[in-house]
Protein backbone atom coordinates (compact mmCIF):
# COMPACT_ATOMS: atom_id res chain seq x y z
CA UNK A 1 0.00 0.00 0.00
CA UNK A 2 3.23 2.46 0.37
CA UNK A 3 3.93 2.63 -2.73
CA UNK A 4 0.23 3.69 -3.77
CA UNK A 5 0.13 5.95 -1.10
CA UNK A 6 3.58 7.59 -1.73
CA UNK A 7 2.31 8.09 -5.66
CA UNK A 8 -1.30 9.37 -4.29
CA UNK A 9 0.70 11.98 -2.27
CA UNK A 10 2.74 13.00 -5.24
CA UNK A 11 -0.29 13.46 -7.56
CA UNK A 12 -2.13 15.58 -5.24
CA UNK A 13 0.51 18.05 -4.64
CA UNK A 14 0.76 18.01 -8.81
CA UNK A 15 -3.07 18.03 -9.10
CA UNK A 16 -3.19 21.52 -6.51
CA UNK A 17 0.14 22.75 -8.04
CA UNK A 18 -1.28 23.29 -11.38
CA UNK A 19 -3.08 26.09 -12.51
CA UNK A 20 -4.78 24.55 -15.45
CA UNK A 21 -6.57 22.11 -12.08
CA UNK A 22 -7.78 25.25 -10.68
CA UNK A 23 -9.35 26.54 -13.72
CA UNK A 24 -10.80 22.87 -14.08
CA UNK A 25 -12.29 22.86 -11.14
CA UNK A 26 -13.56 26.44 -11.39
CA UNK A 27 -15.83 25.91 -14.67
CA UNK A 28 -17.12 22.45 -13.32
CA UNK A 29 -18.25 24.47 -10.60
CA UNK A 30 -20.01 27.30 -12.53
CA UNK A 31 -21.57 24.88 -14.80
CA UNK A 32 -22.76 22.52 -12.52
CA UNK A 33 -23.94 26.21 -10.21
CA UNK A 34 -25.44 27.19 -14.01
CA UNK A 35 -27.41 23.66 -14.68
CA UNK A 36 -28.92 23.51 -11.04
CA UNK A 37 -30.53 27.05 -10.82
CA UNK A 38 -31.63 26.42 -14.18
CA UNK A 39 -33.21 23.08 -12.97
CA UNK A 40 -34.67 25.00 -9.87
CA UNK A 41 -35.90 27.86 -11.85
CA UNK A 42 -37.32 24.77 -14.08
CA UNK A 43 -38.96 23.16 -11.71
CA UNK A 44 -40.56 25.60 -9.27
CA UNK A 45 -43.39 24.16 -7.28
CA UNK A 46 -42.61 20.46 -8.80
CA UNK A 47 -42.39 17.48 -6.41
CA UNK A 48 -38.59 16.94 -7.26
CA UNK A 49 -36.54 17.08 -4.36
CA UNK A 50 -33.44 18.81 -4.05
CA UNK A 51 -31.12 15.91 -3.46
CA UNK A 52 -32.52 15.03 -7.32
CA UNK A 53 -31.82 18.29 -8.95
CA UNK A 54 -28.20 18.15 -7.48
CA UNK A 55 -27.38 14.96 -8.52
CA UNK A 56 -29.09 15.34 -12.29
CA UNK A 57 -27.00 19.08 -12.36
CA UNK A 58 -23.51 17.59 -11.35
CA UNK A 59 -24.28 14.02 -13.67
CA UNK A 60 -23.22 15.52 -17.36
CA UNK A 61 -20.23 17.78 -16.08
CA UNK A 62 -18.89 14.91 -14.54
CA UNK A 63 -17.25 13.06 -17.42
CA UNK A 64 -15.58 15.81 -19.12
CA UNK A 65 -14.36 17.01 -14.95
CA UNK A 66 -13.06 13.24 -14.73
CA UNK A 67 -11.80 13.31 -18.22
CA UNK A 68 -9.80 16.84 -17.99
CA UNK A 69 -8.15 15.73 -14.58
CA UNK A 70 -7.08 12.20 -15.60
CA UNK A 71 -5.31 13.73 -18.50
CA UNK A 72 -2.02 14.72 -17.26
CA UNK A 73 -1.73 11.48 -15.46
CA UNK A 74 0.46 9.36 -17.68
CA UNK A 75 0.35 11.55 -20.71
CA UNK A 76 2.59 14.15 -18.71
CA UNK A 77 4.71 11.26 -17.27
CA UNK A 78 5.30 9.79 -21.32
CA UNK A 79 5.88 13.51 -22.28
CA UNK A 80 8.64 14.30 -19.29
CA UNK A 81 10.09 10.61 -19.68
CA UNK A 82 9.43 10.22 -16.04
CA UNK A 83 7.36 7.12 -16.78
CA UNK A 84 10.88 5.27 -17.50
CA UNK A 85 11.72 6.52 -13.54
CA UNK A 86 8.46 4.78 -12.54
CA UNK A 87 8.91 1.92 -14.27
CA UNK A 88 12.78 1.51 -13.40
CA UNK A 89 10.72 1.42 -9.79
CA UNK A 90 10.48 -1.53 -7.35
CA UNK A 91 7.03 -0.72 -7.70
CA UNK A 92 4.23 -2.67 -9.47
CA UNK A 93 1.99 -1.92 -12.02
CA UNK A 94 -1.25 -2.18 -10.44
CA UNK A 95 0.27 0.45 -7.57
CA UNK A 96 1.38 2.59 -10.00
CA UNK A 97 -1.87 2.87 -11.75
CA UNK A 98 -4.12 2.32 -7.97
CA UNK A 99 -1.79 5.64 -7.04
CA UNK A 100 -2.59 7.79 -10.23
CA UNK A 101 -6.47 6.99 -10.46
CA UNK A 102 -6.76 7.47 -6.73
CA UNK A 103 -5.40 10.93 -6.81
CA UNK A 104 -7.76 12.13 -9.53
CA UNK A 105 -10.45 10.60 -7.76
CA UNK A 106 -10.09 12.24 -5.19
CA UNK A 107 -9.81 15.48 -6.39
CA UNK A 108 -13.17 14.73 -8.29
CA UNK A 109 -15.03 13.64 -4.94
CA UNK A 110 -13.42 17.05 -3.86
CA UNK A 111 -15.32 18.75 -6.37
CA UNK A 112 -18.49 17.15 -5.83
CA UNK A 113 -18.18 17.49 -2.01
CA UNK A 114 -17.86 21.42 -2.63
CA UNK A 115 -20.55 21.59 -5.21
CA UNK A 116 -22.81 20.37 -2.38
CA UNK A 117 -22.35 23.31 -0.51
CA UNK A 118 -25.13 25.47 -2.68
CA UNK A 119 -27.88 22.97 -1.75
CA UNK A 120 -26.96 21.95 1.58
CA UNK A 121 -25.62 25.62 3.20
CA UNK A 122 -26.74 28.40 0.90
CA UNK A 123 -30.30 27.38 -0.57
CA UNK A 124 -31.56 26.77 2.66
CA UNK A 125 -30.79 29.95 4.02
CA UNK A 126 -32.18 31.57 1.22
CA UNK A 127 -35.85 29.81 0.78
CA UNK A 128 -37.59 28.89 2.95
CA UNK A 129 -39.24 26.50 1.42
CA UNK A 130 -36.59 24.31 1.09
CA UNK A 131 -35.40 24.95 4.39
CA UNK A 132 -37.35 21.81 6.36
CA UNK A 133 -37.00 19.53 2.95
CA UNK A 134 -32.67 19.37 2.78
CA UNK A 135 -30.52 16.60 5.19
CA UNK A 136 -27.57 15.48 4.59
CA UNK A 137 -28.68 11.91 4.97
CA UNK A 138 -31.17 12.57 2.03
CA UNK A 139 -27.59 13.62 0.11
CA UNK A 140 -25.59 10.77 0.62
CA UNK A 141 -27.15 8.08 -1.70
CA UNK A 142 -27.14 10.89 -4.23
CA UNK A 143 -22.81 11.42 -3.54
CA UNK A 144 -22.24 7.61 -3.49
CA UNK A 145 -23.88 6.96 -7.14
CA UNK A 146 -22.30 10.31 -8.24
CA UNK A 147 -19.21 8.58 -6.58
CA UNK A 148 -19.45 5.35 -8.40
CA UNK A 149 -19.99 7.53 -11.91
CA UNK A 150 -16.97 9.59 -11.03
CA UNK A 151 -14.42 6.01 -10.50
CA UNK A 152 -16.02 4.20 -13.46
CA UNK A 153 -14.96 8.24 -15.58
CA UNK A 154 -11.84 8.39 -13.43
CA UNK A 155 -10.91 4.67 -14.67
CA UNK A 156 -11.50 5.34 -17.96
CA UNK A 157 -9.44 8.46 -18.48
CA UNK A 158 -6.61 6.71 -16.70
CA UNK A 159 -6.40 4.43 -19.00
CA UNK A 160 -6.70 6.57 -22.27
CA UNK A 161 -3.95 8.76 -20.55
CA UNK A 162 -1.82 5.77 -20.68
CA UNK A 163 -1.96 5.57 -24.37
CA UNK A 164 -0.14 9.60 -25.34
CA UNK A 165 2.38 11.73 -24.46
CA UNK A 166 0.15 15.26 -25.74
CA UNK A 167 -1.93 15.74 -23.06
CA UNK A 168 -3.95 17.61 -25.72
CA UNK A 169 -4.49 14.53 -27.73
CA UNK A 170 -5.32 12.70 -24.65
CA UNK A 171 -7.78 15.15 -23.25
CA UNK A 172 -9.71 15.22 -26.51
CA UNK A 173 -9.73 11.44 -26.77
CA UNK A 174 -10.51 10.83 -23.09
CA UNK A 175 -13.39 13.44 -23.63
CA UNK A 176 -15.01 11.32 -26.69
CA UNK A 177 -14.82 8.56 -24.32
CA UNK A 178 -16.28 9.93 -21.16
CA UNK A 179 -18.86 12.14 -22.40
CA UNK A 180 -19.57 10.97 -26.08
CA UNK A 181 -20.72 7.25 -24.82
CA UNK A 182 -23.12 8.70 -22.01
CA UNK A 183 -24.11 11.56 -24.18
CA UNK A 184 -25.06 9.13 -26.87
CA UNK A 185 -26.51 7.12 -24.53
CA UNK A 186 -28.69 9.80 -23.28
CA UNK A 187 -29.96 11.47 -26.01
CA UNK A 188 -31.05 7.40 -27.57
CA UNK A 189 -32.92 7.26 -24.45
CA UNK A 190 -34.33 10.49 -24.63
CA UNK A 191 -35.23 9.79 -28.90
CA UNK A 192 -37.26 6.57 -27.62
CA UNK A 193 -35.94 5.19 -30.01
CA UNK A 194 -37.48 1.26 -29.29
CA UNK A 195 -34.29 -0.37 -30.79
CA UNK A 196 -31.44 1.82 -29.22
CA UNK A 197 -33.36 2.01 -26.08
CA UNK A 198 -32.90 -1.88 -25.53
CA UNK A 199 -29.23 -1.33 -26.30
CA UNK A 200 -28.39 1.22 -24.12
CA UNK A 201 -30.70 0.58 -20.89
CA UNK A 202 -27.87 -1.18 -19.11
CA UNK A 203 -26.34 2.69 -18.65
CA UNK A 204 -28.72 5.41 -18.35
CA UNK A 205 -26.98 7.64 -15.92
CA UNK A 206 -29.61 10.32 -15.00
CA UNK A 207 -32.23 7.65 -14.49
CA UNK A 208 -29.46 5.93 -11.95
CA UNK A 209 -29.01 9.19 -10.48
CA UNK A 210 -32.54 10.14 -9.88
CA UNK A 211 -33.04 6.44 -8.23
CA UNK A 212 -30.75 6.60 -6.13
CA UNK A 213 -31.36 10.01 -4.82
CA UNK A 214 -35.47 8.75 -4.23
CA UNK A 215 -34.07 5.45 -1.84
CA UNK A 216 -34.49 3.26 -4.55
CA UNK A 217 -30.89 1.59 -4.52
CA UNK A 218 -30.20 -1.42 -6.60
CA UNK A 219 -26.60 -3.32 -5.85
CA UNK A 220 -27.00 -4.18 -9.22
CA UNK A 221 -26.37 -0.43 -10.65
CA UNK A 222 -23.31 -0.37 -8.05
CA UNK A 223 -21.82 -3.48 -9.07
CA UNK A 224 -22.24 -2.42 -12.56
CA UNK A 225 -20.61 0.68 -11.96
CA UNK A 226 -17.69 -0.91 -9.68
CA UNK A 227 -17.16 -3.80 -12.53
CA UNK A 228 -16.38 -1.39 -15.19
CA UNK A 229 -14.05 1.01 -13.22
CA UNK A 230 -12.44 -2.43 -11.93
CA UNK A 231 -12.01 -3.53 -15.65
CA UNK A 232 -10.29 -0.38 -17.11
CA UNK A 233 -8.07 -0.19 -13.90
CA UNK A 234 -7.20 -3.86 -15.23
CA UNK A 235 -6.66 -3.02 -18.73
CA UNK A 236 -4.92 0.02 -17.59
CA UNK A 237 -2.43 -1.58 -15.72
CA UNK A 238 -1.81 -4.44 -18.47
CA UNK A 239 -1.11 -1.85 -20.77
CA UNK A 240 1.50 0.03 -18.47
CA UNK A 241 3.19 -3.55 -18.25
CA UNK A 242 3.22 -3.96 -22.04
CA UNK A 243 4.90 -0.58 -22.44
CA UNK A 244 7.84 -3.04 -21.40
CA UNK A 245 7.67 -5.04 -24.63
CA UNK A 246 7.85 -1.71 -26.64
CA UNK A 247 8.30 1.62 -25.29
CA UNK B 1 26.85 -9.56 -9.93
CA UNK B 2 25.19 -8.93 -12.92
CA UNK B 3 25.45 -11.54 -15.58
CA UNK B 4 24.04 -10.97 -19.04
CA UNK B 5 23.71 -13.61 -21.65
CA UNK B 6 22.91 -13.76 -24.75
CA UNK B 7 20.04 -10.94 -24.61
CA UNK B 8 18.62 -9.76 -28.27
CA UNK B 9 16.38 -7.10 -28.86
CA UNK B 10 14.53 -5.80 -32.36
CA UNK B 11 12.42 -2.49 -32.74
CA UNK B 12 10.29 -4.57 -35.43
CA UNK B 13 12.82 -5.92 -38.07
CA UNK B 14 15.55 -3.88 -36.93
CA UNK B 15 17.62 -5.52 -34.16
CA UNK B 16 19.54 -3.35 -31.77
CA UNK B 17 20.97 -5.13 -29.29
CA UNK B 18 22.35 -9.04 -31.11
CA UNK B 19 23.14 -11.55 -29.06
CA UNK B 20 25.02 -9.59 -26.04
CA UNK B 21 26.94 -11.77 -23.48
CA UNK B 22 29.01 -9.80 -20.45
CA UNK B 23 29.46 -9.91 -16.57
CA UNK B 24 30.16 -7.16 -14.02
CA UNK B 25 31.79 -8.21 -10.92
CA UNK B 26 31.57 -6.16 -7.84
CA UNK B 27 34.34 -3.55 -7.69
CA UNK B 28 34.02 -3.15 -11.39
CA UNK B 29 33.39 -0.02 -13.24
CA UNK B 30 32.58 -1.10 -16.57
CA UNK B 31 32.06 1.89 -19.78
CA UNK B 32 29.72 0.78 -22.41
CA UNK B 33 30.67 3.31 -25.79
CA UNK B 34 30.52 3.30 -29.08
CA UNK B 35 28.80 5.05 -32.11
CA UNK B 36 25.29 6.49 -31.44
CA UNK B 37 23.02 4.39 -32.46
CA UNK B 38 25.22 1.09 -31.29
CA UNK B 39 22.34 -0.09 -29.19
CA UNK B 40 23.94 1.01 -26.03
CA UNK B 41 20.86 2.92 -24.43
CA UNK B 42 19.04 -0.08 -25.34
CA UNK B 43 20.89 -1.97 -23.64
CA UNK B 44 20.76 -0.69 -20.60
CA UNK B 45 17.25 0.13 -20.77
CA UNK B 46 17.05 -3.49 -20.88
CA UNK B 47 18.79 -4.21 -17.78
CA UNK B 48 16.86 -1.15 -16.13
CA UNK B 49 13.59 -3.32 -16.57
CA UNK B 50 12.35 -0.46 -19.47
CA UNK B 51 12.37 -2.95 -22.22
CA UNK B 52 12.04 -6.68 -22.01
CA UNK B 53 14.74 -8.49 -24.60
CA UNK B 54 13.41 -10.92 -26.72
CA UNK B 55 15.47 -14.00 -25.86
CA UNK B 56 18.45 -14.25 -23.45
CA UNK B 57 18.80 -13.97 -19.17
CA UNK B 58 19.60 -10.81 -17.42
CA UNK B 59 20.66 -11.97 -13.88
CA UNK B 60 21.32 -10.25 -10.39
CA UNK B 61 22.77 -11.48 -7.48
CA UNK B 62 20.86 -15.43 -9.14
CA UNK B 63 17.89 -13.02 -9.60
CA UNK B 64 16.12 -12.70 -13.20
CA UNK B 65 14.02 -9.54 -13.25
CA UNK B 66 11.63 -11.65 -15.46
CA UNK B 67 10.75 -13.57 -12.64
CA UNK B 68 11.41 -11.81 -9.82
CA UNK B 69 10.80 -7.99 -10.75
CA UNK B 70 9.97 -6.03 -7.95
CA UNK B 71 13.44 -7.70 -5.82
CA UNK B 72 15.55 -6.68 -8.96
CA UNK B 73 14.89 -3.17 -9.49
CA UNK B 74 14.83 -2.54 -5.65
CA UNK B 75 18.75 -3.51 -6.21
CA UNK B 76 19.14 -1.37 -9.41
CA UNK B 77 19.73 2.46 -9.62
CA UNK B 78 19.14 3.88 -12.99
CA UNK B 79 19.90 7.54 -14.29
CA UNK B 80 18.12 8.00 -17.51
CA UNK B 81 20.08 9.80 -20.57
CA UNK B 82 17.34 12.61 -20.47
CA UNK B 83 17.37 12.50 -16.99
CA UNK B 84 13.78 13.42 -15.84
CA UNK B 85 12.62 14.68 -12.94
CA UNK B 86 9.41 16.27 -11.21
CA UNK B 87 10.02 20.10 -12.19
CA UNK B 88 7.45 21.15 -9.91
CA UNK B 89 9.16 19.87 -6.37
CA UNK B 90 12.20 20.90 -4.91
CA UNK B 91 15.39 18.78 -4.74
CA UNK B 92 15.23 17.02 -1.24
CA UNK B 93 11.42 16.89 -2.02
CA UNK B 94 11.94 15.02 -4.93
CA UNK B 95 14.52 12.41 -3.44
CA UNK B 96 12.17 11.81 0.02
CA UNK B 97 9.58 10.86 -3.24
CA UNK B 98 11.90 8.68 -4.75
CA UNK B 99 13.14 6.95 -1.66
CA UNK B 100 9.96 6.12 -0.66
CA UNK B 101 8.75 4.84 -3.81
CA UNK B 102 11.63 2.66 -3.49
CA UNK B 103 10.40 1.43 -0.47
CA UNK B 104 13.19 2.55 2.01
CA UNK B 105 11.51 3.01 6.20
CA UNK B 106 10.53 5.82 6.73
CA UNK B 107 12.94 6.45 9.89
CA UNK B 108 15.25 6.08 6.92
CA UNK B 109 14.58 7.98 4.28
CA UNK B 110 15.56 11.55 5.57
CA UNK B 111 19.19 10.01 6.61
CA UNK B 112 19.49 8.42 3.11
CA UNK B 113 18.28 11.72 1.08
CA UNK B 114 21.01 14.26 3.28
CA UNK B 115 23.55 11.07 2.46
CA UNK B 116 22.55 11.26 -1.49
CA UNK B 117 22.68 15.47 -1.40
CA UNK B 118 25.95 15.73 0.07
CA UNK B 119 27.88 12.63 -1.88
CA UNK B 120 26.54 14.46 -5.08
CA UNK B 121 27.22 18.45 -3.78
CA UNK B 122 23.27 19.27 -3.58
CA UNK B 123 23.55 20.28 -0.36
CA UNK B 124 23.07 24.15 -1.38
CA UNK B 125 20.43 23.50 -3.94
CA UNK B 126 18.44 21.07 -1.58
CA UNK B 127 14.90 23.17 -1.21
CA UNK B 128 15.54 24.61 -4.46
CA UNK B 129 12.89 24.15 -7.37
CA UNK B 130 14.03 21.47 -9.94
CA UNK B 131 12.83 23.84 -12.42
CA UNK B 132 15.40 26.56 -11.73
CA UNK B 133 18.39 24.10 -11.56
CA UNK B 134 20.99 24.06 -14.29
CA UNK B 135 21.52 21.29 -17.03
CA UNK B 136 24.89 19.58 -14.59
CA UNK B 137 22.63 20.00 -11.10
CA UNK B 138 19.98 17.86 -12.66
CA UNK B 139 22.36 15.26 -13.61
CA UNK B 140 23.17 15.33 -9.76
CA UNK B 141 19.82 15.10 -8.45
CA UNK B 142 19.45 11.83 -11.17
CA UNK B 143 22.88 10.74 -9.68
CA UNK B 144 21.20 11.33 -6.25
CA UNK B 145 18.50 9.65 -6.72
CA UNK B 146 20.00 6.60 -8.51
CA UNK B 147 22.72 6.09 -5.39
CA UNK B 148 20.43 6.92 -2.99
CA UNK B 149 19.80 3.24 -1.67
CA UNK B 150 23.35 1.99 -2.13
CA UNK B 151 22.19 -0.25 -5.18
CA UNK B 152 23.92 -3.46 -6.21
CA UNK B 153 23.98 -2.45 -10.02
CA UNK B 154 24.23 0.92 -11.11
CA UNK B 155 23.27 1.70 -14.82
CA UNK B 156 24.40 5.18 -16.03
CA UNK B 157 23.32 6.47 -19.31
CA UNK B 158 25.15 9.15 -20.27
CA UNK B 159 26.73 9.59 -17.20
CA UNK B 160 29.11 12.78 -17.73
CA UNK B 161 27.31 14.54 -20.69
CA UNK B 162 26.37 18.15 -19.15
CA UNK B 163 28.05 17.93 -16.55
CA UNK B 164 31.26 20.12 -15.14
CA UNK B 165 34.77 19.48 -14.87
CA UNK B 166 35.33 19.54 -11.22
CA UNK B 167 31.79 17.34 -10.56
CA UNK B 168 33.05 14.98 -13.54
CA UNK B 169 36.38 14.69 -10.85
CA UNK B 170 33.85 14.56 -8.09
CA UNK B 171 31.62 11.82 -9.63
CA UNK B 172 34.63 9.66 -10.56
CA UNK B 173 35.76 9.21 -7.29
CA UNK B 174 32.46 8.84 -5.88
CA UNK B 175 31.82 6.31 -8.01
CA UNK B 176 35.03 4.52 -7.66
CA UNK B 177 34.24 4.14 -3.88
CA UNK B 178 30.65 3.35 -4.67
CA UNK B 179 31.96 0.08 -6.87
CA UNK B 180 33.29 -1.42 -4.10
CA UNK B 181 29.59 -2.94 -3.09
CA UNK B 182 27.91 -2.53 -6.25
CA UNK B 183 28.32 -3.40 -9.78
CA UNK B 184 28.23 0.10 -12.36
CA UNK B 185 27.58 0.43 -15.92
CA UNK B 186 28.53 3.84 -17.42
CA UNK B 187 27.42 4.40 -20.75
CA UNK B 188 29.03 7.57 -22.59
CA UNK B 189 31.46 8.79 -25.29
CA UNK B 190 34.19 10.49 -23.56
CA UNK B 191 36.97 8.02 -23.57
CA UNK B 192 39.48 11.02 -21.73
CA UNK B 193 37.58 11.10 -18.71
CA UNK B 194 35.81 7.58 -18.44
CA UNK B 195 40.05 6.18 -18.82
CA UNK B 196 41.39 6.64 -15.33
CA UNK B 197 38.43 5.29 -13.30
CA UNK B 198 36.80 2.57 -15.50
CA UNK B 199 38.15 -0.70 -15.07
CA UNK B 200 36.77 -2.42 -18.32
CA UNK B 201 35.54 -0.91 -21.70
CA UNK B 202 32.90 -2.30 -23.70
CA UNK B 203 32.75 -1.30 -27.05
CA UNK B 204 29.18 -1.77 -29.22
CA UNK B 205 28.50 -1.30 -32.84
CA UNK B 206 25.52 -2.53 -34.55
CA UNK B 207 24.39 -4.21 -31.21
CA UNK B 208 27.29 -6.46 -30.72
CA UNK B 209 30.28 -5.76 -28.32
CA UNK B 210 33.09 -5.96 -30.81
CA UNK B 211 35.88 -5.24 -28.18
CA UNK B 212 35.79 -5.87 -24.61
CA UNK B 213 39.45 -4.46 -22.82
CA UNK B 214 40.30 -4.40 -19.42
CA UNK B 215 42.14 -1.43 -17.60
CA UNK B 216 45.03 -3.75 -15.83
CA UNK B 217 45.80 -5.30 -19.23
CA UNK B 218 47.23 -2.20 -20.76
CA UNK B 219 48.80 0.82 -20.00
CA UNK B 220 46.05 4.07 -20.34
CA UNK B 221 47.57 5.49 -23.42
CA UNK B 222 47.57 1.82 -24.94
CA UNK B 223 44.03 1.52 -23.82
CA UNK B 224 42.98 4.68 -25.11
CA UNK B 225 44.57 4.36 -28.58
CA UNK B 226 42.74 0.77 -28.33
CA UNK B 227 39.08 2.37 -27.17
CA UNK B 228 39.78 4.74 -30.30
CA UNK B 229 40.98 2.37 -32.83
CA UNK B 230 37.84 0.18 -32.42
CA UNK B 231 35.13 3.43 -32.27
CA UNK B 232 37.05 4.39 -35.32
CA UNK B 233 36.85 1.13 -37.18
CA UNK B 234 33.22 1.05 -35.85
CA UNK B 235 32.50 4.37 -37.35
CA UNK B 236 34.28 3.63 -40.49
CA UNK B 237 32.07 0.01 -41.01
CA UNK B 238 29.02 2.19 -40.06
CA UNK B 239 29.61 4.94 -42.89
CA UNK B 240 29.65 2.05 -45.59
CA UNK B 241 26.80 1.75 -47.93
Amino acid sequence: MRPVYTIWLRELRAFFGAFSCGVTLAAFLAAYGWTFGMLLRGNEGSVLQIQSLWGVAVTPWLPVLSAILTTRLFAEERATGMIEMLMSSPVREREVVAGKFLSAFTVVALALLISLVVPLWVLPRMSLHVQGDVSGLAFSATLLILLLQAALWCAAGTLVSLFFSNQVAAAACSLLLCCGLPAAMYFAVMAWVPALRAEVAWMPLLVHVYDFSTGLFSVAVMMLYLASAVFFLFACSKSLACLRLRS
Amino acid sequence: MLEVERITFSYGRRRVVDDVSFDIAPGEIVALTGPNGAGKTTLIKILACLLMQDDGCVRLDEVNPLSRPVKYRRWIGYLSERCPLYEEMKVDEYLTHRVRLKGERSLRVRRRVSEALEMCGLTEVASTGIRLLSQGYRKRVGLAEAIVLHPRLLLLDDLLAGIDAGQRKKTAAFLSAASARSAVLVSGHELHELLPWCTRFLVMSQGRIVASLRSNEHNREELLELVESHVAEVNAGGEEP
